[in-house]
């Protein structure tokens, strides 16, 4: 093992205790400071379980979390049937439409729904204007709403895991059941959904831990008392009041316990079931079957009215950006560029710290991914289990934690949160495993020999890292380039809690727009731009790395 | 008497045609091989025989049932255990719930499931396994269970595509026997799918051999070896020297007949199916397996198809020498069981059997 290994083993590690290990133990040290004494304690993880109200906003969010799991899977598993079995035309389409929502920002949701189905909104207005309804139906103001907005973002992780699954155990495991006098349901429930537990657990870990993470759709639906909205504003709104601070952090810190917890089990589980199974001379036409004519009917009608669903967001989306003064109409009646050119002219700042923010983040992604995945899968350098599973676990820690960490430790002593530098370094924390997995999977794709023949011609390590590795890894790694940049364009979570004036993104852009003024048409035409550089990115991406399926699904790194 | 019938059997996908109208009677309780090189059409047929693919012509005949002229019979109602080439057994089933799946399905007691799956396992020697996953077993222990997976419910019909396969040489050897007995005591008709020859030799009452989705030739191993068919059976089972020759004459009393080749105006080959319709003139392949060619070091008196040659080289392959003759340049393959003295260059002499020889084309 070379001393260079070594070395650059030491510099990545430097680099995780210091914006990874030391912000996160923060976090956790100041979770048992006592407001009241100034001492240390245990306290407030006391009172966190004992106050009622603490106890019922944990309660809350683990039911919430395990209705939107359940929702997922109902719908999900046979939408991912359909994709992955059933012969049928527009299938890359609906595909794409259904995995739409894993890259676009969570609020854009939101705020679309809102419009669509609030109490005055579209589809309550026409029921009315139609007569089917005399006073407004309550579609989305609580629990059930909230659960319906996180299940449609969440709902591609569910049927991306499982239409893999589908797709790839091995057929002769279904063939041997059919032999064996199974048939039909039989066959599905006993065989085929437990054969894809692995790949659906991969999945619905990440959804399960989405309503730990996230706290804007709760807050904008009036709905605060979830672990991650009371974290948010116990700590943004009540930093003068520790007391509060305190248990805003203690808030954190179970969120991150209760995720953690749960992703490493589900790690666990999946190692322990991975099927292996060899896969050699099976004779089969894949499993794309043809449905008979009423079932494939079902099967259209279904896809249909969740692709609406989800082409609702950037439907309503752009109604609202190119309108003003839409309430009370189904539809938007003045059409005004004005919002665009609020954005364009007056705050161009915000898109401008978008990019830049999310263009250094990867770099320092690019800069630092790499080398951790060239020691991970060509060296031999002991603790690279550890690093790779250290970054892995950032997978599992909810934005919040991020943000307030980086909050807690940049502020005294090491001051960097007071330098706009914190918030692409946040970003890059917060995205970096995403990365990882990426440039991870394109370096074991790359034969070593190429790079020994390098070697052997007389180049030096970083030579043939620079001539042979890297113009070989790029189209791999470009695709988790694209990928890493989107998510960290839309990266509300960490940053809210770390940006001052002028550092606004558009993200931050978009929630003070509708915090502060309830300016839909501004926040609106803001999401929507979001949603047209997304595409363009998604667009390169397909190109370079062929559709938009695979970038999304390689970016979850399964 | 026929107990599966394969009826003009057609199936292609999209332009490749896997099965060519092929025609096949397996005899009650015998053991049948479909023996092939790889794309043949081997799985093909078997997965028509399960029902795992729908022909597009044809029918398979089950014990005097029509599995597709009356209506597709699924796989699920035909009665037959199979084993899958990589074995299928499910990995998130213990032993005990692989191999009792099918007789849950058919709703045999529970007592008794606990009995037959007990003895089939003790049949296939893994008894006491049955609390293990497929994955805390050997590749040859994983075979054994999709065996016993499908023999426990006395299945009319047992298929095997390629089950030792994805094993190491020494074990399938001893695999092959075990199948073989342990299939004809319980007296299964089985249809068995390798590309190994000598697997099939050694397994099989009767050999199929298929190229590109035909049936080459039918019958006993022994026949198949010592009678082949054509140029392609004799290539793929043994060795065989083939020796472009052109036919002299057809001999009118023994059926015998002389060819000339390019180190002889006379070489006299067996009468054969084939020599009925031979023509002078015709260019065929005058074949001889290597065991059936003597050498001398000094020419031996009155014999028929004596040639000199110059050896060209050796191969010791331990129980047996092969010796590279070149006959005026045609190279001959011999096998000899003992050491010869002879340097490489030096001249010798061989005798091609006329009772061995074969006009293959
Ligand atoms: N699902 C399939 N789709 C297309 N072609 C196939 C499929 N299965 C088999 N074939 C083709 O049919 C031919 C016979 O295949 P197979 O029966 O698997 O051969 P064997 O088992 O003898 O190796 C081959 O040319 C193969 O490529
Ligand atoms: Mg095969």
């Amino acid at each position: 093992m070379s001393r260079g290994n070594l070395i650059l083993a030491g510099a990545l590690w430097l680099v995780v205790a210091f914006l990874v290990i030391f912000p996160l133990s923060i976090l956790v040290v100041e979770s048992f400071k006592i407001a009241e004494t100034g001492g240390w304690g245990i306290d407030n993880y006391l009172e966190f379980f004992k106050d009622t109200y603490y106890f019922k906003t944990f309660a809350n969010t683990l039911l919430l979390s395990t209705l939107v799991l359940l929702t997922t899977t109902l719908f999900g598993v046979p939408l991912a049937y359909i994709l992955a079995r059933y012969r049928h035309r527009g299938k890359t389409i609906f595909t794409a439409l259904i995995l739409l929502p894993i890259v676009l920002p969570a609020f854009a949701g939101v705020f679309a729904f809102i419009i669509f189905f609030g109490k005055y909104g579209t589809l309550n207005l026409i029921l009315m204007d139609i007569g089917l309804i005399d006073t407004p139906i309550n579609f989305i103001y609580g629990l059930h709403g909230l659960v319906f907005i996180q299940s449609l973002h969440m709902l591609p992780f569910i049927v991306l895991g499982l239409s893999a699954g589908f797709t790839n155990i091995d057929p002769s495991f279904e063939e041997a059941a059919e032999v064996e006098g199974a048939s039909g349901y039989r066959r599905f429930f006993t065989i085929t959904l437990p054969l894809c537990t692995p790949s659906y657990l991969a999945g619905a870990v990440l959804v399960f831990l989405w309503p730990f993470t996230d706290w804007l759709t709760p807050l904008i639906l009036g709905q605060v008392d979830f672990l991650p909205s009371i974290s948010y504003l116990n700590i943004a709104y009540h930093f003068t009041d520790l007391h509060r601070k305190y248990m805003g952090i203690v808030a954190v810190v179970v969120s991150s316990i209760v995720c953690i917890s749960l992703f490493l089990l589900a790690r666990w589980w999946v190692e322990r079931k991975k099927y292996t199974g060899l896969s050699k001379g099976t004779t089969s036409e894949g499993r794309v079957i043809e449905p008979s004519a009423p079932v494939k009917v079902g099967a259209y009608v279904y896809m249909v009215l969740v692709a609406i669903l989800v082409l609702l967001i950037p439907i309503v989306l752009g109604l609202a950006a190119f309108s003003r003064r839409w309430v009370f109409e189904p539809l938007p009646t003045y059409w005004t560029l004005e919002n665009f050119r609020l954005i364009l002219l007056e705050s161009p700042v915000l898109i401008k710290n978008s990019f830049l923010y999310s263009g250094i983040a990867l770099i320092f992604g690019i800069a630092f991914g790499l080398p951790v995945a060239y020691l991970i899968v060509r060296t031999r350098v002991p603790g690279k289990d550890a690093l790779d599973f250290v970054i892995t676990l950032m997978l599992a820690f909810p934005g919040i934690a991020i943000g307030v960490s980086y909050l807690l430790a940049f502020w005294e002593g090491i001051p960097l949160a007071q330098y706009w530098i914190i918030m692409p370094l946040a970003l890059f924390a917060r995205r970096l495993p995403y990365f990882l997995r990426m440039a991870h999977s394109s370096y074991l794709q790359l034969d070593p020999s190429l790079e020994e023949a390098s070697e052997v011609s007389g180049a030096g390590k970083l030579r043939t890292f620079f001539s042979i590795s890297l113009p070989l890894l790029l189209k791999g790694v470009l695709v988790g380039v694209v990928m890493f940049f989107i998510m960290a364009f839309q990266e509300i979570s960490t940053a809210v809690f770390l940006y001052k004036g002028g550092w606004e993104t558009l993200p931050i852009g978009i929630y003070l727009n509708w915090h502060r003024g309830m300016e839909f048409g501004i926040a609106a035409a803001m999401a929507f731009l979001m949603i047209v550089i997304t595409f363009i990115l998604l667009l390169i991406i397909s190109r370079i790395g062929g559709g938009v399926l695979k970038a999304a699904w390689g970016a979850e790194g399964k | 008497m026929a107990y599966i019938e394969i009826q003009n059997l057609y199936k292609r996908y999209k332009k490749v045609v896997a099965v060519n109208r092929i025609q096949l009677e397996v005899n009650k309780g015998e053991m049948l091989t479909l023996l092939g090189p790889s794309g043949c059409g081997k799985t093909t047929t078997l997965r028509c025989i399960a029902g795992l693919e729908k022909p597009e012509e044809g029918d398979i005949v089950i014990d005097g049932k029509p599995m597709l002229s009356q209506g597709f019979v699924p796989p699920s109602k035909r009665g037959i255990g199979m084993v899958f080439q990589n074995y299928a057994v499910w990995p998130h089933m213990k032993l005990f719930s692989n191999i009792a799946y099918g007789l849950k399905i058919q709703k045999v007691p529970k007592p008794e499931i606990r009995d037959r799956v007990h003895q089939v396992l003790e049949l296939v020697g893994l008894s006491g396994l049955e609390a293990r996953y497929p994955a805390q077993l050997s590749g040859g222990q994983q075979q054994r269970v999709a065996l016993a997976r499908a023999l426990v419910s006395n299945p009319k019909v047992l298929l095997l595509d390629e089950p030792l396969s994805n094993l190491d040489a020494k074990l399938r050897e001893g695999l092959r026997f075990e199948i073989k007995s342990l299939v004809r005591r319980m007296g299964i008709t089985s249809v068995y799918v390798t590309h190994d020859q000598a697997e099939a030799m050694v397994i099989s009452d009767r050999i199929v051999v298929m190229e590109s989705g035909n049936v080459m030739q039918i019958g006993k191993p022994q026949d198949i070896y010592k009678r082949p068919a054509n140029k392609f059976v004799a290539d793929f089972i043994g060795t065989m020297n083939f020796i472009e020759a052109e036919v002299e004459e057809i001999l009118k009393d023994s059926g015998a007949v002389t060819v000339r080749t390019g180190f002889s105006e006379r070489m006299l080959c067996r009468r054969s199916d084939a020599s009925v319709s031979l023509q002078p003139g015709e260019k065929v392949f005058a074949s001889i397996r290597p065991e059936d060619v003597d050498v001398f070091a000094e020419p031996p008196q009155g014999r028929e198809n004596m040639y000199k040659g110059t050896l060209a080289h050796k191969a010791y392959l331990g129980n047996f020498l092969y010796l590279f003759v070149s006959l005026d340049g045609t190279m001959i393959r011999v096998q000899v069981s003992h050491h010869m003295p002879e340097e490489e260059g030096q001249e010798l002499y061989l005798v091609l059997h006329p009772e061995k020889c074969m006009i293959l084309f």
